[in-house]
């Protein structure tokens, strides 16, 4: 086999500057960080979506549980009211889930995607760090010979550690390049991949309120008792309540 | 680094539509050289201690620096503007800047507070003062404020009957123009819109330097003392606004028609005798009493109607409010992925810091308050009334089976009143228990439907401090989800062009000199198995198991099946050129033995070869044999060689041979006739090594 396993120290010639390493590390650790973020938004953008839509699905089973329950149609005025509250959740429910189709695939689906690719990337980074490390452990190999007396059987050695060093010097300068190019290019992109979807999520929120403002000033003036102030209901409700109260069948023995 | 202003700031100062295309400011940049060298560990704390230093002063300019902007642009507007729009007498002109004196003066006595204390945003103080600076004006930023805020609809809706008259709106964004060349505006509200927006910010500027502050720091507790007025103010404001509504509303006489129809509920009767609620009665108890009182059936019947629609309400509206605790337990706003002052992000970012501080969770609080805690009150209520009906039933039964006794005794007479009375009294009560009963769940069902609507609105305004500033924010709803879509495909096709690229590129095995051993392995694996499917080794592997091989890095491997009998994908059958077994299928990697007709590029320089083509591997026949060379190159022994038979001779890797024929007797290159040690023989001629003269690759070949 041409691979030996040797566990020889450092080589002496230093391989890589630290600027450049320097360089490296940080711009990976960029990329790093925002594959972190990437994956955490996504978590975050997937759970807030699901409680958005379960918020919503409530809101209609609140006006639906309501409506079939003959109570209402006992009066006529209550029973339209009730109506006008059921279609009106109806009608919300689905704009939010309009809404969180848009936000799907503008927004979760692009993050998701974009997650995607640091497996790759991080591989690659490991590639390299691999390469590395057989560079400096033929670069050492090397020296070793070069130091020795040069006989014969000496020359033939180092004539082969050379020819082992030099491909493994090639990839790993050509996979450092490559990385050190690309690295900054992709931390650059995010920003025009996910402008579009910060403005799609804005966009889907201002249609989606717009829609509940139209629908529910509409409601509000049909079922609701307008000019109460919040204390002023809190006080009406206290004062029916209260009246409740008095009556004797509602003391419990 | 510290002079040049940072790119978010430079878009708030010149409120630019276009995008900056200024590379981000490397913050880790400003520290020297010598941070990393020796103990990382306690330089890299000092250098993150500094980052945050830095990171709170560019917040706490930014508030300065935005605040002093506002101010400039809002005085533009009321002054220079208001005045040279004087000549188009517009009507009713000054009732656009009704609250802006107020709003501008305070802006004014916030600034001049941090210029009297001589501090610039560099001095250690100056978070200190910022924040006392605001709290000690927040009554009056309030009282301006909420005005301003509670009349911008006026505001809105003046310039949209002014927009009604093109030649009209034409001159006024003339003078508009004219009046600010430098800024971009194209309406009036573009300026007038900046309080609503501004009110709203405080929070984040607020939150942004707390978050670059260190908890342990003295002025932290401060800090976030104002932060927490900051919202607390918008929350006010914004109930402020909707009183103001309120109170307007209130004059309209068709709002009492609901409040009428409420108050009948308490009154009249719902009994009504219908069939339908005798039989639920029946059904529920399963008893058919022999006293048939329809009047009390239905009474009883919408009781339990009540009950049953209360009960469902409540465990509906906790539901409701579950999840929407769920959704603002959620942050996304919190990982911006750095983007780097981008509009888009920002105004998400804000808005979104708005919906969940403050706008949501007065939401829910007026949930609660309106509609869920009645909801429990008056479902306590409830035990009363059923107990009773119960019991009345219960003495119903004794009462029926007495009535039948010719005479009653004293007790017969007790059982029979008590019946009466209970009777009697939910006759009585019933009606206006289940009258007003109803007309709370209406009043809270409608309470539920206004809380939406105010919310709804409140998003509203929020948003319309950020309409102008979104680049897209002009295009048609489909034409915007069109370019939305696009884009995201776009996108997504470049990033599979770049993951394509990272696994071709980087991820190719290394062009490596295979020993002689490898040669022939891979001579035997290709004539076994054909040459398309041969592996090789990237790591060295041990079996652990019954058929797994152990392997060095690097060995080559014909690939039988890339699976093992139970379907496992991870582990791969293969020969290792004799010995069977299996391998983990993440060591192997393709091998492509390159073919004799290779392109003369393979003699280009290194440089070429990095970004060209990469060969997978060559074999020793394309290097230049020994025989080749010129015969005063001296000639070693590159590897040990067994002779196997009379005709060869053994070899020890490193000893010099003399070559006396480059070929065998049948004219073959593949051995040579040499002599070692004074003995002769054939070798394979590929162990052979020529060195050159010098000691450094000169042969054309390398």
């Amino acid at each position: 086999m041409s691979w030996m396993p040797f566990k020889i120290g450092q080589p002496k010639k230093q391989i890589v500057s630290k600027t450049v390493e320097r360089d490296f590390e940080r711009e990976y650790e960029k990329l790093q960080k925002l594959e972190d973020q990437t994956k955490k938004l996504h978590k975050d953008m997937k759970k807030s979506t699901e409680a958005d839509i379960a918020m919503s699905k409530a809101a209609v089973k609140i006006s639906g549980d309501l409506l079939s329950n003959p109570l209402c149609e006992q009066d006529q005025a209550f029973l339209d009211s009730m109506t006008a509250l059921d279609t009106a959740m109806k009608r919300m429910d689905s704009f939010n889930q309009e809404k969180v189709n848009q936000i799907s695939k503008t927004v979760i689906d692009p993050l998701k995607k974009y997650s995607g690719v640091f497996p790759s990337l991080n591989m690659a980074v490991k590639r390299r760090e691999q390469a590395l490390q057989d560079y400096r452990r033929l670069q050492s190999k090397v020296e070793k010979y070069e130091e020795k007396e040069k006989t014969g059987p000496i020359m033939v050695k180092l004539h082969q550690a050379r020819e082992e060093l030099r491909p493994v010097r090639e990839d790993f300068e050509a996979k450092n390049k490559q990385l050190l190019d690309e690295m900054p290019k992709f931390y650059h992109s995010r920003i025009d991949y996910f402008q579009p979807s910060f403005e799609a999520l804005i966009r889907a929120q201002v249609v989606y309120f717009t829609e509940m403002h139209k629908i529910f000033s509409e409601l509000t003036d049909q079922i609701d008792q307008a000019g109460m102030t919040d204390e002023q209901r809190e006080r009406e409700n206290e004062a029916k309540l209260n009246e409740l109260r008095a009556l004797s069948i509602v003391a419990d023995d | 680094t510290a002079n040049t202003i940072p790119t978010t700031i430079k878009y708030l100062m010149d409120f630019h539509p276009a995008k900056c295309s200024e590379e981000p400011l490397h913050l880790s940049g400003c520290s020297n050289e010598s941070v990393f060298e020796e103990e990382p560990a306690e330089d890299a704390a000092k250098e993150k201690a500094e980052r945050e230093a830095q990171k709170q002063l560019m917040a706490t300019e930014e508030l300065v620096y935005t605040e002093k902007n506002y101010l400039r642009l809002l005085q533009v507007c009321t002054s220079t503007i208001r005045s040279n729009l004087q000549a188009l007498q517009l009507p009713n002109l000054d009732s656009m800047f009704l609250y802006t004196e107020e709003v501008i003066d305070v802006s004014g006595r916030l600034l001049s507070l941090l210029d009297q204390k001589q501090v610039t945003p560099r001095d250690p103080l100056f978070v200190e003062t910022l924040c006392d600076a605001f709290l000690s004006l927040s009554t009056d930023i309030e009282s301006a404020y909420k005005e301003y805020l509670a009349n911008y609809s006026n505001v809105s809706a003046l310039e949209n009957v002014y927009k009604q008259k093109e030649s009209l709106w034409t001159e006024i964004i003339k003078v508009i123009k004219s009046s600010a060349p430098e800024v971009n505006a194209t309406s009036l509200t573009f300026f007038l819109v900046m309080p609503v927006q501004r009110i709203a910010r405080y929070p984040l500027h607020f939150q942004t330097i707390m978050k670059h502050t260190d908890p342990g720091h003295p002025v932290y507790p401060l800090l976030e003392n104002t932060a927490h007025t900051a919202i607390a103010l918008n929350c006010r404001i914004n109930e402020y606004k909707r009183f103001r509504e309120v109170a307007d509303k209130y004059k309209k006489t068709e709002t009492l028609t609901i409040r009428d129809k409420m108050n009948r509920l308490n009154s009249h009767s719902i009994a009504k005798k219908t069939a339908r609620l005798s039989q639920f009665i029946r059904h529920e108890t399963g008893i058919s009493p022999k006293i048939v009182d329809e009047e009390f059936d239905a009474l009883e019947g919408f009781f339990y109607l009540l009950e049953d629609g209360i009960a469902t309400l409540h465990d509906n509206v906790e539901i409701y409010l579950h999840h929407l605790q769920r959704f603002l337990s959620c942050r996304p706003e919190e990982f911006d992925l750095d983007m780097d002052g981008e509009k888009p992000a920002i105004c998400y970012k804000e808005i979104t810091t708005a919906l969940r501080q403050w706008i949501l969770p007065t939401y829910e609080k007026r949930m609660r308050l309106l509609v869920h805690k009645p909801l429990c009150g008056l479902r306590d209520l409830l035990v009363g009334p059923r107990n009773l009906i119960r019991k009345r039933l219960d003495k119903l039964l004794d009462y029926e089976r007495i009535e039948e006794k010719p005479s009653l005794t004293y007790d017969d007479q007790e059982v029979a009143n008590t019946y009466k009375t209970i009777n009697t009294l939910l006759l009585n009560e019933l009606p206006k228990f289940n009258g007003l009963a109803l007309s709370l769940l209406w009043g809270m069902l409608g309470a539920f439907s206004s809380l939406h609507k105010d919310l709804a609105e409140d998003m509203e305004q929020l948003f319309q401090g950020f309409a102008q500033q979104l680049p897209h924010s002009s295009l048609e709803p489909k034409a915007f989800w069109e370019w939305a879509e696009c884009s995201v495909l776009e996108g997504a096709e470049r990033l599979e062009r770049l993951c394509q690229d990272v696994e071709e590129q980087l991820n190719a095995p290394i062009v490596q000199p295979l020993s002689p051993g490898s040669q022939k392995r891979l001579k035997v694996l290709s004539d076994k198995h054909g040459s398309e499917k041969i592996y090789q080794l990237t790591g060295p592997v041990v079996g652990t198991r019954d058929l797994e091989l152990s392997l060095n890095k690097g060995e080559l491997v014909s690939v039988i099946s890339e699976m093992d009998t139970r379907g496992d994908r991870r582990r791969w059958l293969v020969d290792a050129g004799g010995p069977r077994g299996y391998v983990p299928s993440s060591k192997l990697v393709h091998y492509q033995p390159v073919t004799m007709d290779m392109p003369p590029q393979l003699t280009a320089t290194t440089t070429d070869r990095a970004e060209g083509f990469r060969r997978h591997s060559y074999t020793p026949d394309i290097r230049p044999r020994p025989s080749d060379m010129p015969r005063t190159q001296p000639v070693f022994a590159g590897y040990d060689f067994m002779a196997r038979s009379n005709h060869e001779v053994s070899l020890r890797a490193g000893e010099p041979v003399k070559v006396i024929e480059p070929h065998d007797k049948k004219g073959s290159r593949d051995w040579s006739l040499v002599e070692v040690r004074g003995q002769r023989g054939y070798v394979p001629s590929n162990y052979l090594v020529a060195m050159p003269t010098t000691t450094m690759a000169t042969s054309p070949y390398h």
